[in-house]
């Protein structure tokens, strides 16, 4: 019996290699089953946006094509590892893309990624924790840890007069994150919490926990939650029952999903945070690039992720195919100085990097300027509802 | 083919199988041989895990830590704090009758899930504890695969070794005596209680071992871990499978459903993107419905019992 | 905080989720008390109900309220199907075998959501709606007004249907006795087949009623299960009215537990109440039966 199972794993995974190992193979590791399954097809798309402008545009390491290897990290450590060991040791995949979750990212990192020595990009784990992992600077981050953007934002409030509110955070890494580092640099700065509290993610009513918060007195709401989920019911509930005035959120809230549901002109006091880069034309043109493709540039981390695979497309260009060089490479493409280089654009990057020119991509997200735990610090703006989509506001400092 | 590539992975799949593996054999002595419906594995899994990393880990901040205990003595005491937890549990709850019972534990396992998320003093809250020690961790990566593959491999061969002999010792008798026919046992002086309860216990220092491995080999825990379906189900599926009531039934049931959970999500790859996503929820799909094949075609599992002795709980008239 | 937030803000949206319960726990009780095993699929099946009503408002352009009724009876097709296909054939092995069996539907259910609908929420019809001030004390919204109305009604035509009708006292026949019920002429077969179909129907309007109240999406029943079942068994098992009160009892816990506990931990009233039941008075409330 043991046999025949040995038997049965090994032809099947003998007939999971590919036919032709002539293409060049990145991973993406998404939470597609889990608790971020509704995020996680927008990343998906996204990310394979970018795969298709290579592709589109002369293919990498002399014409080559870029293949994608989807993995569902399941954001739990089972699954993340079970699918980073099979992107790295089967598919042999270059590098990776993910995972979303921060507990995945450590568990993959730790005991697959990092002992095999593949590079890894993630577009969504916010946890301070992965800035500690001891990982050769294999690890890295388009997405900024949580303690930026909560401070950001409660910058971004003090300076437009606003002295008190009230916090809801979910209680996972993410909300939780954000709900203490906005604590602190609210407060250090002078500013009021009239209440600060949990919630938990998986209910339908949070009439009762709203009724606590608005009993405060405040008239603004800060929700750390996803407008994929409960934070879409908490801002309903709130509107629908006259609880505070005026929302802010977070990029977790800046989602479509909350406008088709509650409708735009409900939605008139909402101000949400979200990281981008220094300029806006790269954000512009991922915008028209990947509306065109059918996606919502307004997903959340949406940005991120079409971020993570182009930067470690060029940084697989970079290092000519070499796994143990693609950290390096990921590096030299993402920092100043060099040549800038904005979305979509790989036809010119390549040719810079055949020329042996310095480049320097400006994402979407951000300008992802690793520093020594391969995080990127925030550049972030507020947003409001106009039309039927988000507009920038102002830039947070 | 990669021959390299694909031993690291067989290797990763036999430890994860190693570590599942556990759990089944604890499952075993609870289920297999007493009929207790304990569908709380993965609270007794977060214990041992968490204990483990506790004591073995780093100090930090704002959590309670930095005993920086030897890893040996981590797995002991997840172990202990495990069968110490499943004490008062089990005295409380296995008077129920089965479907009770179940219910019961899964309520059990997700206070317990909710407690380590929100209790940042003790567990690290939703951020989890980090910096966990991993036995020949420095190693390269297929050495320090291979070391750890001895580690599991070894803790489970003793896990086993026990298991069986208590299977055939007249405790083991007596568990069995107790599971087929309650009334005739308590009528023949058994502590039935008492009993049922060693039966818990025993199974679930098991569960937290496994928990400890587990922390260990990814150096981290993190609440996300704890996730019944990953951890309660699979486990459940694993045993019914492999044969309820035969050890080695549970470690082959653990290696069959890990290589094909593992393997179909290998077929679901090759798919174009578009359909890949939709794909893996299939996944769930053909997993209830393996458990569907299994309970109607070969319900006593891949390796049945071997005693002749007949099912599991009676149904009270 | 005084009488109005009170009423307004705890009682009445726990009297709202509470009643949605009462209707998950009456189809648990009911498959408790005549099929005799944990439905675990329960949760599973109200999300079904909630997505095949949201189908069928999407495909005719119907008020989502007219397509209530054609979502409660293809959910009661569904459940005639999964009982013939998942639990017929176990019906003389063990009752903890369909007891796994029904969590393996469970999943299968929540995957073919999934693959259909997809994982984002979604909401019968946009925008928000505030409530209007009845005799100065209740804010209430006509979609509260009309679940309440909805589950009245779906109780009340339930317990005429037990009492009054042939069929009915065959159910509660065979709740009680199976085989004193075969003896008398009950056919077993026909009355389980019934009891698929109105447990069906229950879950169809449970889920919809969910939805319409907060939104559908596809985990929606896994996380309503357990309060569902911490209120069947609180309420007593096999007792329609102990389902009710159960139903009731929870949803108030909940929405109260928030003055006195961290709001995080709201899922953990329903297991704790599970649990004391469990241990102190496994009967529940209203003394139903220990199966």
């Amino acid at each position: 019996m043991i046999r025949k199972t040995l038997l049965v794993a090994a032809t099947a995974a003998a007939l999971a290699q590919p036919a032709v190992a002539q293409d060049a193979r990145i991973g993406l590791l998404f939470g597609i089953s889990g608790a971020i399954s509704a995020m996680s097809p927008t990343m998906v798309e996204a990310a394979r946006l970018a795969i298709e402008q290579v592709n589109a545009q002369g293919g990498i390491l002399g014409g080559r094509t870029l293949v994608p290897v989807l993995g569902d990290s399941g954001c739990n450590p089972q699954n993340a590892t079970d699918a980073a060991s099979k992107a790295v040791n089967i598919d042999r995949v270059l590098a990776i893309v993910g995972p979303s979750c921060s507990g995945a990212v450590l568990a993959a990192a730790n005991s697959v990624t990092v002992p095999a020595g593949v590079t890894i990009v993630s577009p969504s784990s916010t946890s301070p924790q992965v800035t500690k992992l001891a990982d050769k600077d294999l690890v890295f981050r388009t997405v900024p840890s949580d303690a930026y953007q909560g401070a950001a934002l409660a910058r971004a409030l003090l300076a437009r007069g606003v002295r008190t509110v009230a916090v809801t955070y979910l209680a996972n890494d993410y909300g939780t994150g954000l709900g203490e580092s906005f604590k602190a640099e609210f407060e250090a700065h002078g500013g009021k919490l009239a209440a600060y509290q949990a919630h938990d993610g998986a209910k339908a009513s949070y009439r009762s926990e709203l009724s606590r918060l608005a009993r405060s007195g405040a008239d603004t709401l800060v929700i750390f939650d996803y407008g994929d989920g409960t934070g879409l019911t908490i801002l309903r509930q709130a509107l629908e029952n006259g609880f505070f005035r005026n929302f802010v959120g977070a990029d977790g809230m800046k989602s479509e999903a909350m406008i088709r549901a509650i409708g735009a002109k409900n939605l008139g006091t909402l101000l949400v945070s979200a990281p981008v880069g220094a300029g806006d034309a790269a954000l512009e043109i991922f915008r028209r690039d990947f509306t065109a493709r059918g996606g919502n540039p307004d997903g959340i981390f949406a940005t991120t992720s079409y971020d993570a695979a182009f930067l470690l497309a060029l940084a697989i260009e970079h290092a000519g195919g070499d796994r143990s060089k693609i950290a390096a490479s990921l590096r030299a493409v993402a920092t100043a100085p060099g040549e800038p280089v904005l979305p979509g654009e790989w036809a010119k990057a390549k040719k810079l990097i055949a020329e042996g020119r310095d480049i320097d991509y400006k994402g979407a997200a951000g300008d992802h300027e690793f520093d020594a735990h391969g995080d990127v610090p925030g550049t972030y703006a507020l947003f409001r509802i106009a039309g039927d989509t988000f507009e920038a506001v102002t830039r947070m400092e | 083919m990669d021959a390299l590539g694909l031993l690291n992975y067989a290797l990763f799949i036999l430890i994860l199988a190693g570590i599942y593996g556990l759990m089944a054999l604890g499952l075993n002595v609870q289920w297999g041989l007493t009929g207790l419906f304990n569908a709380g594995i993965a609270g007794f899994f977060a214990i041992g895990a968490y204990a483990s990393a506790i004591l073995t880990g780093p100090a930090v901040a704002g959590r309670v830590g930095g005993f920086a205990l030897p890893v040996p003595a981590g797995w002991l005491a997840a172990m202990a704090l495990a069968a110490l937890l499943a004490w008062p549990i089990g005295r409380v709850c296995l008077r129920l009758r089965s479907d009770y019972l179940a219910i019961a534990t899964i309520g059990v396992a997700e206070i317990i899930r909710l407690t380590i998320r929100s209790e940042d003093w003790l567990t690290g809250g939703v951020r989890g504890i980090a910096g966990v020690p991993r036995p020949f961790g420095d190693l390269p990566y297929l050495t320090a695969q291979l070391a750890y593959l001895a580690l599991v491999l070894a803790v489970v061969v003793v896990a086993y070794r026990m298991m069986e002999r208590q299977l055939h010792s007249p405790w083991g008798r007596m568990m069995r005596a107790i599971r087929d026919n309650e009334a005739a046992a308590a009528a023949m002086g058994k502590h039935v209680e008492r009993r049922r309860l060693e039966a818990f216990v025993l199974g679930s220092a098991l569960m937290g071992l496994a928990g400890a491995l587990f922390a260990h080999l990814n150096r981290s825990i993190t609440p996300d871990a704890i996730d019944p379906m990953i951890v309660t189900f699979l486990v459940w599926i694993m045993l019914i499978l492999g044969g309820s009531g035969n050890n080695r039934g549970a470690l082959l049931g653990a290696l069959v459903i890990w290589l094909i959970w593992s393997l179909s999500e290998l077929a679901t790859d090759r798919l174009p993107t578009e359909v890949a996503i939709q794909a893996k929820y299939a996944r769930m799909f053909l997993i209830g419905l393996a458990l569907q094949l299994v309970l109607r075609f070969r319900p006593d599992g891949l390796l049945p019992e071997a005693r002749r002795t007949r099912p599991r709980t009676q149904d009270h008239p | 905080m005084d009488l109005y937030e009170f009423i307004n803000f705890h009682l009445i949206p726990g009297l709202l989720l509470g009643s949605i319960y009462a209707l998950g726990a009456i189809g648990v009780t009911l498959v408790f008390g005549i099929l005799r095993f944990a439905h675990l699929a329960h949760g599973d099946m109200l999300t079904l109900g909630a997505f095949l009503a949201l189908g069928v408002a999407g495909l005719t352009g119907l008020d989502p309220w007219f397509a209530l009724p054609v979502a409660m009876a293809l959910t009661a097709g569904a459940a005639l199907l999964i009982d013939a296909t998942c639990y017929d054939y176990l019906r003389e092995r063990p009752r903890i075998l369909t007891v796994m069996a029904s969590l393996g539907v469970a999943l299968m259910v929540r995957a073919v959501v999934q693959m259909g609908w997809g994982t984002d929420p979604t909401t019968y019809a946009t925008g928000i709606v505030r409530p209007t001030e009845y005799l100065g004390w209740f804010l209430l919204r006509d979609r509260e007004l009309m679940t309440f109305a909805a589950v009245i009604v779906l109780v009340a035509v339930l317990e005429a249907f037990l009492r009054l009708t042939r069929w009915g006292r065959a159910m509660r026949a065979m709740s009680d006795n199976p085989d004193l019920a075969r003896l008398c002429g009950v056919d077993n077969r026909q009355v389980i087949r019934l009891t698929w179909v109105i447990v069906g129907m229950l879950c169809a309007a449970a889920g919809f009623l969910l939805g319409i109240n907060t939104e559908v999406w596809a985990m929606m029943g896994w996380w309503a299960l357990l309060p569902i079942f911490a209120a069947a068994i609180l309420g007593g098992v096999g007792r329609i009215d102990g389902a009710v009160l159960g139903g009731l009892v929870i949803g108030l816990a909940e929405e109260l537990s928030v003055l006195v506990v961290p709001a995080q931990y709201k899922s953990a009233t329903a297991f704790v109440i599970l649990l004391l039941v469990l241990l102190f008075r496994p009967r529940g409330i209203l003394k139903g039966k220990v199966l």
